[in-house]
């Protein structure tokens, strides 16, 4: 059975960039265009294998994404990377706070999405 | 950039154009409201967004410009900088930097150095970077010193990871099966003494430690790598094992892959370094560098290439520079709401539906299914009529994307006029064809500045002549039947009859005896050459302009007409089809063969009177048009048809009018009215005189469509002949 | 190799078999009782005679346009192009569909016959005799068995005259 994914990100260039590398290496991909859009895509839905997910969103951003996500029991353990520009640590800080397990930093290519998802992903 | 992200890099462009509508119309809001909260992170993330997808497509210098324009946006956004009119402009002008930035990334435009040099160091100095600036250097210093050691290296590890491991959706399992990819781990001991009773035992925190022996021939920030997500949360020591070999010198703390700091990090040229600590200024700096010599010169003179090889190199780049620009250019798209694909998809399932009940019924047919056969027949019809106009509309965009230029437009024009202008914009939300969309933005724009040079008065005139001193010009638009209309409207001075008339005079348009009518006035000013403006500013008024935009909006299949009072005002008024891709058309015999007469040019058709029609000696055939007399053209004179009947009076005339001129065609027969599909010639043929496009008929044939102002022309050259 | 098939012999079972040797394919058609043929690569499809709708002022030549799936089809008549006598088109002539630079065209015929392999050597110069054409718009004539085949250059043939204009004017 194949992994499931969830990508999201406002940008749809970065969103669809990130969709295609996760979906040619066999992931069903459901994508969100923000943190509102997502928690409602899962809500009592599909258990994800994994979530990539941008920081700087409207409607909802990132780091309130995944202490959401967190909540919910089918993401306790899911594994969560947060798309981020900002080396700043306190970016990095309130997303590990929030639950996140790692996160990529732009600007990545495919291979390198992949290694660090492939880092997290449990076996 | 050779990753397969490189076909994304269309969707970047649109996307970023959407992200510099939001930034430019964003500050100019702020201008007026400078504490708007929401307004600042709008436009951050926008911004945000530009600087991090650029990255991915390689675009450094678009990503390192917008990143300056972030931190300063940021520090706004964070009530650390207050938004001043220097600042605003600051941003508006970097915004304008920005999109040429983007232009050169798309087309391989070139991008005045200079201007971005300078509005980089504006940015710098409004963001207040001192302190950020050394952190830099010592950065810089740091990771320029790690060199990289190939053979083989043993290191401990010793590993007390936090208790909340789990909850963050990490394992140590990971870590440890990421190791063994890398290298070889040995002599590994579990520290179980943090192990609390089962009973009081949390099932979902990590009470365990380890350490371990790893060998591994990869580098060290490989190694450290792995434990990326969690060392800053970790009691984590990694040490080489020292095997009697120098080390060298190796950073510590050496960003790896994963975090290269985003573009702060990135290692900046060492001028900027040191412009920005103030070892040097920014004029020392540029000469130095202007004084730098290019790679092909340093190994010509090395002799390590010869300059011929150098020349062949240059010539291949730039061919490749160049053919990948023209590559770029080629392709447009479109981006389409899912709601629009979507309800396509299910009307796409319907017709579906109803081709399937049609072809059972097809298969045994009886006659007493008639009726049914004659409704589906209908709903067919109907499933037909709707798809296209749905697929028409993946087409249509909302005008607001040809009017978001206008308020930095007139915020400008303002400006450098001297006038308090305010626009006014509505109908933003009305949707129009991509291509019309395209083609309106040249002339509205020359319409706007019109407004904004000629139309508005000084703030004195205003005021003496009892009007407000605020200016107001007034952007709309609204369906009007099949088209659109969009109306450029001002308060300002408003036409002149007489100066318009004693110019046209003055350049032989009109001669001095003729009585015009207002209306016949006002499209004077739409003649070549002809500009009204007393003195030529930078603006407008350069003499050319109102002649393009009527010819621009004609030839998109549209019109333009002028309303204007004396000192209340002008509006100028465009009428554009909805679409390129679909005319309304009515469809006349000639002989033989059916033609296609857009609707939009039609006037009337009459059945002319016998005795109407005139001949002038040298300027062919006249038809008294209700006491006006036309120009005739026989429609088979001019295509060489066999016609039906040459005698005007058992014919139709249709009274065409384009670019103000009018003329009677005559045809056999007029068959009804029907939307067509307009189809190229020039794909496959060529353009055909009086012919604007073809079109597939309602029995598979093709038809044409006429081409009016081709006919007049081509009436013209037939004319001495025919006479 | 002293008992190898003589070469001829080895050619002519593979035009039989339908077997490209070292050749090309060659669409071969009717012009009343002349053979014509065509590089297969060039030939998109072929398709009945339906109705073409004339073009105003355009050489007789110019048959006029079809719809082709939707797309405006310009339709050369062949047999004008080579000064013979027009005949009336029934259900039996053909459109032979070409791509000539990126653009598609027509050309009515008689008839098509076949495809035949035909090698670079049976291939010879265009005699300045002997055929209704033009001897530029041909790129040799072949021997295919006992049938002669005028091998048209259909570059040159319709870039000439007005069809150089439909080249240029719009290239």
């Amino acid at each position: 059975m194949s992994k499931t994914a969830l990508v999201v990100d406002d940008s749809p260039t970065m969103r669809q960039m990130v969709a295609l590398t996760l979906t040619n290496a066999g992931f069903k991909v459901v994508e969100a265009q923000h943190g509102k859009d997502a928690v409602a895509k899962v809500a009592g839905g599909p258990k994800m294998d994994i979530v990539v997910t941008d920081l700087n969103m409207p409607e909802m951003d990132g780091i309130s994404l995944i202490k959401e996500l967190r909540k919910m029991a089918s993401f306790k353990f899911t594994p969560i990377l947060m798309l981020t520009t900002e080396s700043a640590a306190d970016k990095k800080q309130a997303g590990k706070e929030a639950g996140a397990t790692g996160w990529i930093v732009k600007p990545f290519n495919p291979e390198l999405l992949l290694n660090v998802i492939a880092k997290v992903l449990p076996a | 950039m050779s990753n397969d992200f490189a076909q994304f890099q269309e969707t970047f462009f649109e996307e970023a154009g959407d992200h510099l509508a939001v930034v430019e119309e964003g500050l100019l809001a702020l201008e007026q409201h400078p504490e708007d909260l929401d307004l600042l992170n709008k436009i951050f993330r926008s911004a945000h967004s530009i600087k991090g997808t650029s990255g991915m497509f390689g675009f450094n210098a678009v990503a390192q410009f917008t990143h300056k324009m972030e931190t300063l946006l940021d520090l706004l956004r964070n009530g650390q900088k207050v938004v001043t009119p220097h600042i605003a402009d600051l941003l508006l002008k970097s915004t304008d930097c920005l999109k040429l930035l983007i232009d050169a990334a798309k087309t391989g435009s070139a991008v005045d150095d200079k201007t971005v040099h300078r509005l980089t160091s504006e940015l710098a100095a409004a963001s207040d970077t001192k302190v950020k600036a050394e952190a830099k250097v010592e950065k810089e210093n740091r990771s320029s010193s790690s060199t990289a050691l190939a053979s083989t290296a043993t290191f401990l590890i010793a590993w007390t990871p936090p208790e909340w491991l789990f909850q963050r959706g990490l394992d140590p399992l990971q870590i440890f099966k990421e190791l063994a990819d890398l290298g070889t781990v040995s002599q590994v001991t579990v520290d179980t003494t943090k192990l609390p009773e089962l009973a009081a035992m949390d099932p979902e925190k990590c009470y365990l430690s380890w350490t371990m022996k790893f060998e591994t021939a990869k580098d060290r920030q490989v190694v450290d790598a792995v434990f990326e997500f969690v060392r800053e949360d970790s009691v984590l020591s990694i040490t080489e094992e020292v095997k009697g070999k120098e080390l060298g010198v190796r950073g510590e703390e050496r960003p790896s892959p994963l975090t290269p700091d985003g573009l702060e990090g990135e290692p900046k040229p060492l001028g900027e370094i040191l412009v920005e600590t103030g070892v040097v200024s920014r004029e020392t700096l540029d000469h130095a560098l202007a004084q730098q010599k290019r790679v092909g010169e340093i190994l010509i003179e090395q002799h390590a290439v010869t300059p011929q090889q150098i020349e062949q190199a240059l010539q291949k780049q730039k061919q490749q520079g160049s053919t990948a620009q023209s590559k770029k250019s080629e392709t447009t798209s479109i981006r389409v709401d899912t709601d629009k694909i979507d309800k396509l998809i299910n009307l796409v399932g319907e017709l579906v539906i109803t081709q399937s009940m049609l072809s059972e019924l097809g298969v045994r047919f009886e006659m007493s299914q008639m009726p049914v056969l004659l409704e589906r027949m209908a709903q067919l019809e109907h499933n037909t009529r709707e798809i296209q106009e749905r697929v028409m509309g993946i087409r249509m965009l909302p005008i607001g994307t040809a009017f978001s230029r206008f308020p930095r437009l007139v915020r400008d024009l303002s400006a450098k006029a001297g006038k308090k202008i305010q626009l006014v914009l509505s109908g933003e939300e009305t949707e129009l064809d991509k291509t019309v969309i395209e083609s309106i933005g040249d002339p509205l724009t020359h319409l706007v500045r019109n407004s904004a040079d000629h139309g508005l008065e000084a703030p004195e005139e205003r005021l003496d002549n009892n009007k407000p001193e605020l200016g107001t010009i007034r952007l709309n638009a609204f369906h009007a039947g099949g088209s659109i209309c969009v109306t450029v409207e001002d308060d300002g001075r408003g036409l002149d009859r007489d100066k318009i008339l004693a110019k046209a005079i003055k350049q032989g348009l009109v001669s001095e005896h003729e009585k015009l009518s207002d209306d016949q006035i006002w499209p004077l000013i739409f003649k070549p050459g002809f500009s009204t403006a007393e003195k030529v500013t930078d603006v407008s008024g350069r003499g050319v302009g109102m002649d393009v935009v009527k010819r621009n909006i004609e030839g998109l299949g549209g019109a333009i007409t002028i309303k204007t009072a004396l000192g209340k005002g002008t509006i100028f008024t465009l009428k554009l089809p909805l679409t390129l891709a679909i005319i309304e058309g009515m469809t006349v015999r000639v002989g033989k063969e059916t033609y296609i007469v857009p609707l939009l040019s039609i006037l009337e058709s009459i059945q002319p009177k016998a005795g109407a029609m005139k001949t002038v000696v040298g300027r062919g055939e006249l038809i008294d048009v209700r006491n006006t007399y036309l120009p005739m053209m026989r429609l088979y004179d001019v295509f060489s048809l066999q016609p039906e009947f040459t005698d005007p009076a058992k014919a139709i005339l249709l009274i065409l009018e384009t670019e103000g001129e009018q003329v009677a065609v005559m045809v056999d027969e007029i068959l009804g009215q029907q939307q067509v599909v307009i189809k190229s010639m020039e794909q496959n043929f060529r353009k055909v005189d009086g012919i604007a496009g073809a079109t597939i008929l309602g029995d598979g044939t093709v038809g044409f469509i006429l081409d009016v102002r081709g006919l007049i022309e081509m009436s013209r050259r037939i004319v001495p002949v025919a006479a | 190799m002293a008992t190898a098939m003589p070469e001829t012999a080895t050619k002519e079972l593979n035009q039989q078999i339908g077997l490209a040797t070292d050749g090309s394919q060659f669409l071969t058609f009717q012009l009343g009782d002349e053979l014509y043929g065509v590089d297969i690569l060039r030939v998109q499809e072929l398709k009945g005679y339906t109705t073409v709708t004339k073009i105003p002022n355009t050489p007789s030549y110019i048959k006029g346009v079809m719809n082709l799936r939707g797309t405006i089809v310009p339709i050369v008549e062949l047999r004008t192009t080579f000064g013979m006598a027009t005949i009336d088109y029934t259900i039996l002539s053909v459109i032979v569909v070409v791509v000539v630079r990126d653009r598609i065209m027509g050309l009515v015929v008689d008839s098509v016959s076949d495809v035949l392999n035909i090698s670079q050597e049976d291939i010879q110069a265009p005699p300045e005799f002997g055929t209704k054409v033009d001897v530029s718009f041909l790129n040799g004539i072949a021997k295919c068995g006992d049938k002669l085949v005028a091998l048209l250059n259909i570059d040159r043939l319709l870039s000439e005259n007005e069809m150089q204009k439909v080249m240029t004017v719009t290239a």
